[in-house]
């Protein structure tokens, strides 16, 4: 009956040319954007939602573990205080709130404002520039309520009864619920407005060329601060319990731990250090969600309203700049005039296209969290510089950035630019050719290896000898190359020119695959490398390793049937379900 | 009546448009001709109210259109260069939205838009996505989307890129019927024989400036030649039989 009356009551209303804007900036958001004129990856709005809830579901079901009463009395822990123990985890569901809820603002960075498209569709139509401005803004506001509410909808009723499973009162859980629900929704709105208002500031401050030019290194800057944030997640909550009267520096630049000193506080459960962060938070939404609106206003009067002008001023090109390694490499490793020219064009994918940075720089960040994790956990065991070189955390840092930024790569190569502009290499491209594996490969490559070759062999050269630096350098080399081979097996497309392949079911084991091979080549590896590496001759040992890791991508290359190696150009997604036809067979 | 008085816009000091001035009277079809650069675009924003001229102003029935954009933009159909259009929504999802924010009432919309892309060749494919659309199907629903409304004023930027032979000649044939039933309109376009064909005047725009402006049969009287060989002989002092040679021998140079 509601829902009928809902539906009925919104039909009158969408007939009404501001709330039709509105659901067209809604449908943009989750939908559009960008300048392409094709249709981009559309999940629908259903499933969007779902994605996003689920994280915090599936956390708070792998919860009930930690919480259950059966396994706290098996583990010897009785008199437990639920509210000490959940601190933790809801700190984790801040973060993991504020991250997912920020991550969507950076996703639809280029869709939550009015662009040109927009421009050009309903400036010339009877309607005010103010009126466009009010339906957005309102599309925005939706927006920001529906992700969390929806970010945080599941959360707010496992975690809660995860937790009260051992309390008999409703009120405990009630309670534990609400105050809960107001932290959680709180720091998605508070994130969200954050990177809105970074943008809007942006927009506000610089001009057009300039926003364009920097929005993608600032939504990085955002993207490293995030991975941050959750890779840092769990150690938070130790050194807040741990800092006695007066609150850390550190703790100031985590709005996540205002939060959780707001939800301590209202629960009456607050230490001097968490009350003093705790009346950070209201203040800090009131002031990003005000800076956020006046820095849109004053970015739709300068950017928006202005597009005309904009786009009518003539662009001045700077001239480009000639690279020098470029004649030792096409001499040396580009020898085809394919290879040449494609290495030229995926490299200017991967460092100008927004979708790709994007992707790029969140590997990067994780990589950079990942390794000064291993670097301080190097030295928090050491004596000297010389004793954290050698320990596995430390000789792990090269292994972590090459894994990361090997298999990150082969993650980006399936991201397609402006597909319809391929036509041009499947006019050139000989697609029995099989050039575009040793192409794909020499880009891993040398994205990969100058960068650790000229830090880390000079650095364990200063540190350890020449021994040393070149076993440690042979060993991340050789594993950079075998990685890469079996990342690259069966690929058989110039990388950024096909469809985003659809999420599959084996893309669950490829997914797992990953994890287990993280864990063996940059957690294994380094741990036996630095008992190795007192005594060379166990070095030895991993040579049989190297060579199934090599043999296999090779006998499965050559026992591909010769159908399977020609060069494919997918232009359009594979169908989410096929129909049999099986009546057809009988015709 | 639409009037042009001196419009001038500079863009960053540079002049984009330069005191063009002309009227357009209803039932006339000005065809407005000029190479890349010329003004033309500026000039059509201008008219759309688009930009703001720095000097100048556009009058519409003796009023300036920038009094009240809302009132003339609803008596205005414009075709812009290019289809930037939302590839998610379908052709009639498009229409419908075009329509409600025009104010049209729902049932007249729906049956316009029905009949419309019937007319258009377009009605079996009102339910896919625009991203699906080839160049010339986006471009009839720019058409359409302009035509809904029954507008008075007409401006057409370059309406024909795209399109096939058949909704070609449907179209250039409708702008003559548009000019007929009273209706202003403004035809922007590269294509000297569609303009000498369809309109009954014209404008020629050279570095912002209007250098001639006379109807189609006056322009090419006055130099005696045919429109394209005026056009070339006003605008662009460019010997292309000379030029067409030089790129052959750039091709063959080894």
């Amino acid at each position: 009956m509601i829902s009928v009356a809902i539906r009925r009551a919104w039909a009158d209303h969408r007939q009404r040319p501001f709330w039709r804007m509105v659901q067209l900036f809604v449908d943009r958001i989750f939908r559009g954007g960008g300048d392409s004129d094709t249709e981009g990856l559309d999940l629908g709005v259903g499933l969007v939602l779902t994605l996003l809830a689920m994280p915090g579901g599936f956390v708070s079901i792998l919860l009930f573990d930690k919480y259950g009463t059966f396994l706290q009395w098996l583990r010897g822990a009785t008199n437990v205080d639920p509210l000490a123990m959940a601190l933790p985890d809801e700190y984790f569901f801040l973060v993991l709130s504020m991250t997912v809820t920020a991550a969507v603002a950076v996703w639809r960075w280029d869709a939550i404002f009015p662009d040109r498209r927009d421009y050009m569709n309903l400036v010339p139509l009877p309607i005010s520039t103010r009126t466009i401005f009010f339906a957005n803004l309102v599309a925005v506001l939706f927006l920001v309520g529906l992700i969390a509410i929806d970010v945080n909808a599941a959360s707010c009723i496992l975690f809660p009864v995860v937790v009260g499973a051992t309390q008999s009162k409703f009120l405990f859980f009630a309670k534990f619920a609400l105050v809960h629900a107001v932290g959680v929704v709180l720091a998605s709105v508070f994130a969200f407005f954050a990177v809105f208002s970074i943008m809007g500031l942006l927009m506000a401050a610089l001009p057009s060329r300039a926003f364009k030019r920097f929005s993608a290194y600032i939504r990085g800057v955002v993207v490293v601060y995030l991975v941050t944030l959750l890779c840092t997640s769990f150690a938070v909550p130790d050194a807040i319990r741990r800092a006695k009267g007066t609150i850390p520096a550190w703790a100031y630049f985590m709005p996540s731990c205002w939060f959780l000193g707001l939800c301590q506080s209202l629960r009456g459960r607050a230490g001097p250090v968490l009350m003093g962060l705790s009346r950070l938070a209201l203040p800090a939404v009131a002031a990003v969600v005000g800076i956020a609106l006046c820095a849109y206003a004053v970015g739709y009067q300068r950017h928006f309203v202005r597009i005309a002008e904009i786009a009518d001023t003539t662009a001045t090109a700077r001239n480009p700049r000639t690279w020098r390694l470029r004649i030792p490499l096409d001499r040396w490793v580009l020898r085809t005039p394919l290879q040449r020219g494609c290495f030229r064009f995926v490299c200017r994918t991967l460092l100008r296209s927004e979708g790709h940075r994007l992707v790029l720089t969140a590997i990067g960040g994780l990589s950079l969290v990942l390794a000064s994790q291993a670097l301080m956990d190097a030295f928090e065991n050491a004596k000297s510089w010389r004793q954290a070189a050698l320990s596995p955390d430390a000789l792990s840092i090269p292994f972590i950035l090459s894994f990361l930024v090997t298999v990150g790569l082969r993650l980006v190569f399936e991201i397609p630019v402006e597909l319809r502009s391929n036509w041009i290499f499947q006019l050139m491209l000989d697609r029995d050719g099989e050039e575009c594996e040793p192409l794909a490969r020499k880009v891993i490559l040398i994205f990969v290896l100058p960068w650790l070759l000229a830090i880390a062999f000079p650095v364990y050269v200063y540190l350890e000898g020449w021994r040393v630096a070149a076993l440690h350098t042979l060993l991340v080399t050789t594993w950079t190359v075998l990685l890469t081979n079996i990342v690259l097996i069966r690929f058989r497309k110039l990388p950024c020119t096909c469809t985003l392949p659809l999420f599959k079911q084996h893309s669950f084991v490829t997914l797992l695959s990953v994890c287990f091979g993280f864990l063996l080549y940059a957690v294994s590896t380094p741990e036996f490398e630095s008992s190795a590496l007192a005594r060379p001759a166990r070095m030895l040992s991993l040579i049989p390793i190297a060579a199934v890791a090599w043999y296999i991508p090779h006998r499965l290359a050559k026992s591909t049937i010769d159908i399977e190696r020609k060069l494919i150009f997918e232009e359009s997604p594979a169908p989410t379900f096929e129909l049999l036809r099986l009546g057809d067979y009988g015709r | 009546m639409l009037e042009a008085l001196h419009l001038s816009k500079r863009h960053a000091s540079l002049p984009a448009a330069q005191d063009v001035c002309f009227t357009l009277r209803p039932g006339q079809v000005l065809g407005c001709l000029g190479p890349n650069g010329s003004g033309k675009s500026t000039t059509v924003k201008m008219l759309t109210g688009l930009l703001e001229p720095t000097r100048g102003e556009v009058l519409f029935n003796g009023q300036n259109i920038r009094d009240n954009l809302a009132a003339y933009r609803k008596r205005l159909g414009y075709v812009p260069e290019e289809a930037h259009l939302y590839p998610y929504l379908t052709g009639w999802e498009y229409l419908e939205l075009i329509g409600t924010l025009r104010g049209i009432p729902r049932a007249e919309l729906e049956k316009k838009i029905d009949s419309l892309l019937s007319l258009f060749s377009l009605h079996p494919h009102r339910h896919a996505s625009i991203g699906t659309y080839s160049k010339g199907m986006r471009q009839r629903i720019l058409l359409i989307a302009a035509l809904m409304d029954n507008p008075d004023i007409f401006i057409f930027d370059e309406p024909l890129s795209g399109l096939d032979v058949t909704s070609a000649l449907i179209f250039k044939n409708l702008v003559q019927a548009l000019g007929q039933q009273g209706k202003l309109v403004f035809y922007c376009s590269h294509v000297l024989e569609v303009v000498e064909k369809v309109c009954s005047d014209v404008l020629i725009l050279r570095k912002g400036v209007v250098i001639a402006q006379d109807s189609v049969a006056n322009i090419g009287q006055i130099l005696g030649q045919s429109l394209e060989n005026t056009f070339l002989h006003l605008v662009d002092d460019v010997d292309t039989l000379s030029v067409a040679r030089e790129i052959v021998s750039v091709m063959q140079a080894a």
